[in-house]
């Protein structure tokens, strides 16, 4: 058995050295960073304490920024679960084509997101396109709009595009989590006399919670990681609107060369990330160990 | 299980809107990319082309940096794919097959590291990368690419080595068959679907990758796809089909490697267990 202790090392250690060199030893650094006063990629800097942490709690840019991440992610779980769920849902069921569907309904997700990007911007542009055109010949609109040019329209439009893009993904999870309902407990309801709303009510949402509140976790996670939609659509514009936190951190070392500052934001951006995995957690097992 | 009306209809329905919002926006993208530039640009869109023409391609091929941007993105996504393989595999079965102290401490850093910003790490590891002078290189995006991949990947393995049944490998230890022989003599062959899987996910998340890409390379020659092509945007003065043409070129390979064994990678995900 101690033989098989250290086989388990060897097999684990090639992964985890290789994550703790390069997720692990950076996110140090990130720190250590964030405590000088680096400008430009490579140049020296000096420890300046927590001068950074206070430049940067004490301006607007970090309280906006992670407001509109709050914003983004709201939107993207809203849309993204609802769109998923239908997805799941019908992917439920058994029709013609039903093995083609599950493959590649997840079509959005293994292009490039620059793909996404040209799309959307073609589909929604103002000059030509296909949406605007569509909407003033069925004469819904006299004039093109202008998806990206408001404030609001900006961030609605972008978190629709992300959210296309990632409901498949969503779904498919989601109909892991369906497919492990027994098909007895609907037949025995259906006997009972139970209609479809009621075995939605009664059986699938009961039965589907756990994995919506482990999937809203990570969903959150990762949607608040997304960066190169918003950069590539609107680069955080009309005026800042989109601009969210890996955004205005990306903005702040490569265009405003203002490493600590940036390193600084990220150490705080990961803060509240791990704050809320650990809460989510935390009310996760919770409400497990109530049941 | 019998369906009413109301429910086939709402079955339909729904299948009905999710192949418009799924697949009219990839119809008309790779259909406007055989369509005479007049044609994409008229005032009302056509559904279907009604010219035909390989211009935008031949432009694309011929006249821009796009093939050189193809060939880095296949390069730098199959080797990340096969170390991301090399990885994943021995410490998935030991995370999932074998007891040792720390498992579940080592696994959940490893979890933890899947939902981490990659955005922080960019900054330092830039830094360390200019310090071992792989600034520039295709081989720096392989090691981000394994890196952000593997945990996913270790994760997306529970499933299949959770479905062989542990009698086949007691019957290899009585016969004092040595671990690396289990693993690589019958575990191998019963889990090819989940390899397959993760070699689809590493594929794919390198060949999506755009924020590394976009800062650690800094010639041409070396970009990937969403760097490069992203550059193409603003180059030209915005000519539609040469784009929609690159976007159904950068659309291609992964379609073909998803057609090939994509159905693996979504079972992996369905019964990857969401736990």
């Amino acid at each position: 058995m101690k033989k098989n202790t250290a086989l388990a090392f060897v097999f684990v250690a090639p992964a985890l050295l290789f994550l703790l060199a390069v997720l692990g030893w950076p996110l140090v650094q990130a720190v250590i960073f964030s405590f000088e006063d680096i400008g430009i990629i490579g140049s020296q800097g000096h420890f300046v304490g927590f001068a950074n942490y206070a430049a940067v709690l004490g301006g607007m840019h970090f309280w906006s920024a992670l407001g509109r991440s709050v914003v983004w992610v709201v939107g993207n779980a809203v849309v993204q679960t609802v769109l998923a769920l239908g997805t799941a849902l019908v992917l439920n069921q058994k029709f013609p084509g039903l093995r083609v569907a599950r493959v590649w309904v997840i079509l959005t997700w293994i292009v490039p997101t620059v793909v996404v990007v040209i799309i959307w911007r073609w589909l929604l542009s103002t000059s030509g396109g296909m949406i605007n055109p569509l909407l003033m010949e069925a004469g819904i609109i006299s004039r093109p709009i202008g998806f990206f040019a408001t404030r609001r329209s900006a961030m609605v439009a972008l978190i629709l595009i992300n959210s296309w893009r990632w409901f498949p993904f969503t779904a498919l999870m989601m109909l892991a989590g369906l497919t492990r309902i027994p098909g007895d407990l609907y037949e025995a309801a259906r006997i009972d006399g139970a209609n479809a709303r009621r075995r939605f009510t009664r059986i699938t949402w009961p039965l589907l919670r756990p994995t919506l509140v482990v999937l809203g976790v990570i969903g959150t996670l990762l949607s608040f990681n997304v960066f190169d939609v918003i950069w590539l659509m609107t680069a955080g514009g009309p005026s800042q609107a989109t601009e969210t936190l890996p955004v205005l951190i990306y903005e702040t070392a490569f265009k405003g060369y203002r490493l600590s500052e940036a390193a600084t934001i990220s150490v705080l951006t990961s803060v509240v990330l791990m704050s809320f995995a650990v809460l989510a957690t935390r009310a996760m097992t919770a409400s497990e160990a109530g049941r | 299980m019998k369906r009413t009306l109301a429910q086939s209809l709402a079955l339909y329905a729904g299948i009905f809107l999710l192949v418009l919002i799924i697949g009219l926006p990839f119809w008309w993208v790779v259909t406007g990319s055989i369509k005479l530039p007049q044609e994409i640009i008229q005032r009302l869109p056509t559904m279907a082309p009604h010219s035909f023409t390989l211009q935008h391609f031949r432009k694309l091929l011929q006249s821009s940096d796009f093939p050189v941007y193809l060939l880095n993105s296949i390069m730098v996504a199959l080797f990340s794919m096969i170390v991301t393989i090399v990885l994943a595999l021995p410490a998935a079965y030991a995370f999932f097959r074998m007891a040792f102290p720390g498992r579940n401490l080592l696994y959940r850093l490893i979890l933890v590291a899947y939902a981490f910003p990659g955005i922080v790490v960019l900054i330092p590891l830039y830094g360390l990368f200019a310090r071992v002078g792989l600034v520039d290189s295709r081989a720096s995006l392989v090691i981000v690419n394994v890196a952000l991949a593997l945990p996913f990947s270790i994760w997306m393995m529970r499933s299949f080595l959770g479905s062989v049944p542990r009698e086949i490998e007691e019957a290899a230890v009585i016969d004092g068959a040595p671990a690396t022989t289990i693993l690589l003599r019958i575990m191998m062959p019963l889990i090819a679907p989940g390899i397959a899987s993760v070699a689809i996910f590493a594929f794919i998340s390198s060949w999506t990758e755009y924020l590394f890409a976009s800062v650690l390379i800094v010639s041409d020659a070396r970009r990937t796809i969403p760097v490069g092509f992203a550059g193409m945007i603003g180059q030209y003065q915005i000519d539609w089909g040469l784009l929609l043409a690159g976007a159904t070129a950068a659309t291609l390979p992964v379609v073909i490697l998803f057609a090939l064994v994509g159905r693996w990678f979504v079972s992996g995900l369905t019964e990857g267990a969401v736990k």
